[in-house]
């Protein structure tokens, strides 16, 4: 991962993790992160949406159109095998990251 | 990978839905959001406020979304769309560079696609370079004896084939009805190499004296005449009364020389001296196919048949000059002087594309050079040169896939109308069609000049562009470019002077063919074919019967006169045959080298009459000659200067044949009539001897009628069907149609130099005055600043119009030259001049001075015209 994409990365990261919980939509995701953050996170939807499409264009996360209640259609977002493994793979990335962050700034007990 | 490519695919093939789902996603969204808001206790209004703010503006988001799925294919799109928007902006550019490149590549198309199918394409037959033609003397065909001796000892070749073209007539049915059929040896098909397509081909048995007369047919006669039934093969059709057995069927694209429904075999017809065929002075049509061994250079075969010739030509006593053998591959002989024709219409339209590309070439660097701003600006502004380059890329390749589409089609279209019109005689016209890989080539190198016109100089701009870029937008054009375009419009002009060359040399000959006079009236002369065929027409039957016919002709309504030869004006002597003069010795002539000689033209009483053919002394025939009476001929004034120079040849004797092989009685010469054009306008006038058709009859003679006004050839037809239904009647046409046949080679020639001359001219001259227009829209400033100096309008034209000089002094010359070289390849076409006719030359070198100084003068005078105070304000 380059580092000029590292907080593009994050987004990613984030995203495959909360939908590694189970299919969701947009609107439940941003829900999700706000909640799982305990507020501390929150994506703009302007970012939300494009990050997404760029996911399943990638092959990490698929979608399809479902009747939500009240007459609506939502898209529902799931993860795929590719998907998980990058969450792997780039949590590991990511804890070691925070780990030496943490090392250098000297905030670890 | 694969779900990446379904994602491309759904993105191409359902953008609108995507859009739409889009769209859809971002309302779920905000209702869920305003929910949310009114959920924790806010009015709608304030909700919906919140939750537009939490979007962070919707419009972007939907944007930036359908931005993610955005692929090449989308900016390819907009590319696409900035392309036509540009190309719509400048609709005399657009119009002009699509008309060229549709006439460029439509003309090229079309006829390098007849070009190739006449003369490059291999014939259809197995390994059709091992075959060879021969023939011997002036191709006048091969007597039979001298076929069997080459035959005998001939070791070069797989086999030796011969045949000749004949007709049979069909008798299965009511009326009888003629075919165009070929005689042919057994070996003919074996040494083609063709298979049959049903039942077999001829054997060396079916040649047999005792063998049934067979026949092989075409395809098409199996078509028309057998209804494609398999078990018509096998039964007889009857031809002439006598029934032969079909034995197989050709191939569809089965085709030798002239087309023929049946195929017999020759060797029972020559058993019973068919033509005179068993002697060695008979020339007949006959015409020899070998198929060169393999390993066996065509030198080396050519060599031997001419050691062998030469050695039967000791045997005999004529003079070697009548013992040449021609030898030639087949191709070379089917395409025969088509070829010339051929190559000259393929070089003519070769120059055409190269004009049109070259016109094309200057078209695009003007452009380029008009755009320079547009793109130095949008370099600075930090448009990528890649990205330019693409863009470029996505013009031109509008422009070029839209050319060679309609190209294409215009390519169909020519080639449609020259078939329509080519000339009968134009071999292999059936395997013509639109040829896929040269219309591919010829786009393709349209497509190459246009990037490297229309790209590379933006190339050099953009990257000169990092260096000096807006500041100097005020002189937009290099030195180079103008010289470079100045050498496009030099080679435009000296491509213009070779092809105005060739159409000035046609129009030239085919004025000279029209002030030629034939010899003779040729207007409103009808004729048709007949044939006195088979044991029903013995020749006393024969002799009577032609005089009724005249007399049945002359009652035919609208029919002023009437009679009948054997040999139709224009249209060539059938029989061409040597003849000894009284109180001469054949060692005479054999020392002189050369036997006298003509064609023998047996014609009714009354001929000369009906034709206008003048007499010059003694008398006509005038119907007195019976078969009884003193056997006479009338001979043509160039015969009668070549042997009788006095002008004593009334009284003299002739009789045709060698001394020792004597053909027909001594005849007494009663008249000397004026020389006609017998075998062709453009030829030499032959040596003719004319005989009394009642003391000379022939099987298939010519009925020619002179009318008032068109004859239905349909009431000629139907005269001599009242005489005898049973007579085959075909062929009809009209003298002036033989004549305009007969040209119609040279015609074609001339119509398309003539149209792509004045299309060459045309282009030249707009692309020279666009040369000299572009020089004076870039020194606009100079000029006013010139003007403003005191520099007169006439000083202005004279600056301009020295450039349009050189284009001229250079360019004409250089096209000259080219010309001079180019037009020997009209050699054939050529009638009645040279092929470097000075007055000619002279004429097109002066349209073309007369012409670049017209295009050159226009916009000189409109910069004579500039207002000084306007040029420099402009700026």
């Amino acid at each position: 991962m380059k580092k000029s994409s590292l907080l593009q990365g994050t987004l990613d990261l984030l995203l495959l993790r909360i939908l590694e919980l189970g299919p969701n939509h947009g609107w439940g995701i941003s829900q999700r992160l706000q909640q799982m953050s305990k507020d501390g996170l929150k994506t703009s939807q302007g970012s939300l949406y494009p990050a997404l499409h760029r996911l399943e264009l990638r092959g990490e996360v698929k979608s399809e159109m479902t009747p939500s209640d009240n007459n609506r259609r939502a898209r529902m977002y799931t993860i795929t095998a590719a998907g998980r493994k990058r969450l792997n793979k780039e949590t590991q990335t990511w804890n070691a990251f925070a780990l030496s962050m943490g090392r250098v700034l000297g905030t670890n007990e | 990978m694969i779900t990446r490519l379904i994602a491309f695919a759904r993105g191409l093939l359902r953008r609108r839905q995507i859009d739409d789902e889009i769209a859809e996603e971002m309302r779920d969204h905000l209702e869920r959001e305003i929910e949310l808001h009114r959920s924790q206790g806010a009015s709608l209004d304030e909700a919906r406020r919140m939750a537009l703010r939490d979007l962070g503006g919707l419009t972007q988001t939907i944007e930036a979304t359908r931005d993610i799925r955005a692929t090449w294919f989308d900016s390819f799109g907009r590319d696409l769309k900035y392309a036509a928007r540009v190309l719509q902006r400048s609709p005399r550019f657009t119009a002009t560079a699509l008309a060229l490149l549709i006439l460029g590549t439509g003309s090229a198309t079309a006829i390098l696609s007849v070009a190739y199918a006449v003369l490059v394409r291999p014939l259809s037959y197995p390994n059709a370079d091992r075959l060879v033609f021969l023939t011997e003397k002036d191709g006048a065909g091969v007597a039979w004896p001298n076929f069997e001796d080459w035959r005998a000892r001939a070791t070069s070749f797989d086999g030796l084939a011969g045949s000749l073209a004949d007709a049979m007539i069909m008798t299965s049915s009511d009326t009888p009805r003629r075919f165009e059929s070929r005689s042919v040896t057994s070996s003919f098909f074996r040494v083609l190499g063709v298979a049959p397509l049903r039942g077999r081909l001829f054997d060396d048995a079916d040649a047999r004296p005792d063998a049934p007369p067979t026949v092989v047919v075409s395809h098409a006669f199996w078509t028309r005449e057998l209804g494609q039934r398999r078990e018509a093969i096998g039964q007889p059709i009857s031809f002439s009364g006598k029934p032969f057995q079909v034995i197989g069927v050709l191939p569809p694209d089965f085709r030798f020389m002239t087309p023929a429904g049946v195929y017999r075999l020759l060797e029972p017809q020559v058993a019973a001296n068919y033509r005179g065929m068993q002697s060695r002075n008979t020339r007949t049509n006959f015409y020899i196919v070998g198929r060169v061994r393999s390993g066996i250079s065509l030198a080396a075969a050519k060599l031997e048949m001419e050691t062998i010739h030469a050695a039967l030509a000791l045997g005999t006593s004529a003079s070697a000059k009548d013992w040449a053998i021609q030898f030639s591959t087949l191709a070379e002989r089917i395409v025969g002087n088509m070829a010339a024709t051929l190559a000259v219409l393929a070089g003519a339209v070769t120059l055409l594309l190269l004009i049109t590309c070259v016109n094309l070439a200057g078209l695009l660097l003007t452009r380029s050079a008009a755009r320079a701003d547009e793109f130095r600006i949008r370099a600075a502004i930090g448009g990528s040169r890649w990205h330019l380059i693409r863009q470029l890329l996505v013009e031109q390749g509008v422009l070029v896939s839209l050319g060679g589409v309609f190209g294409a089609v215009a390519g169909a279209l020519i080639l449609y109308g020259l078939i329509r019109v080519a000339p009968r005689d134009l071999p292999r016209l059936d395997e013509i069609h639109l040829d896929f890989t040269l219309m591919s080539g010829i786009t393709i190198l349209s497509c190459l000049i246009a990037f490297v016109f229309g790209v590379v100089p933006v190339i050099r701009m953009s990257s000169a562009a990092d260096q000096g870029l807006i500041a100097r937008s005020g002189r937009s054009t290099t030195r180079s470019g103008v010289w470079l375009r100045s050498g496009l419009m030099i080679g435009e002009v000296a491509l213009a002077t070779v092809l105005l060359s060739g159409s000035g040399l046609m129009v030239h000959t085919m004025l000279r063919l029209a002030r030629t006079s034939p010899g003779f009236d040729p207007q409103n002369v009808q004729s048709v074919m007949f044939s006195l065929q088979g044991a029903a027409w013995p020749d006393e039957k024969k002799q009577t019967f032609y005089p009724a016919i005249v007399e049945r002709l002359r009652a035919v309504p609208g029919v002023e006169d009437a009679a009948i030869t054997y040999s139709l004006p224009i249209l060539g002597s059938n029989w061409w045959n040597v003849f000894m003069i009284g109180g001469t010795t054949a060692e005479h002539w054999t020392a002189v080298g050369e036997f006298p000689n003509a064609g023998m033209v047996p014609v009714t009483a009354g001929y000369f009459e009906m034709l206008k053919i003048p007499l010059l002394k003694g008398r006509y025939f005038d119907g007195s000659e019976t078969p009884a009476s003193p056997p006479v001929a009338i001979i043509n004034s160039r015969l009668a200067k070549r042997y009788w120079p006095n002008g004593d040849a009334i009284g003299k004797q002739i009789q045709q044949g060698y001394g020792n092989a004597p053909y027909g009685p001594w005849r007494t010469i009663v008249g000397v009539v004026g020389d006609i054009k017998q075998e062709g306008v453009d030829r030499e006038v032959s040596q003719q001897v004319f005989l009394p058709a009642v003391q000379q009859p022939r099987t298939t003679m010519f009925a020619v009628a002179r009318t008032r006004g068109p004859v239905a050839s349909a009431a000629i037809e139907a005269a001599i069907h009242d005489l005898d239904r049973t007579i085959p009647v075909f062929n009809d046409r009209t003298i002036e149609q033989v004549m305009s046949e007969a040209s119609s080679r040279r015609r074609v020639a001339m119509v398309v130099l003539t149209v792509f001359g004045g299309v060459a001219l045309l282009l030249a001259a707009i692309g020279v005055y666009g040369v000299i227009a572009q020089g004076v829209a870039e020194r606009r400033r100079e000029i006013g600043v010139r003007m403003a100096l005191g520099a007169t309008g006439a000083q202005v034209i004279g600056l301009f119009l020295r450039h349009g000089l050189v284009v001229i002094a250079v360019g004409i010359p250089i096209g000259v030259a080219a010309a001079l070289v180019a037009v020997r390849s009209l050699k054939s076409l050529v009638f009645g001049i040279g092929v470097t006719d000075p007055a000619t030359l002279g004429a097109v070198g002066v349209v073309l001075v007369c012409v670049a100084l017209v295009a050159s003068y226009l916009p000189a005078r409109s910069a004579a015209r500039t207002d000084p105070l306007n040029a420099l304000r402009a700026e």
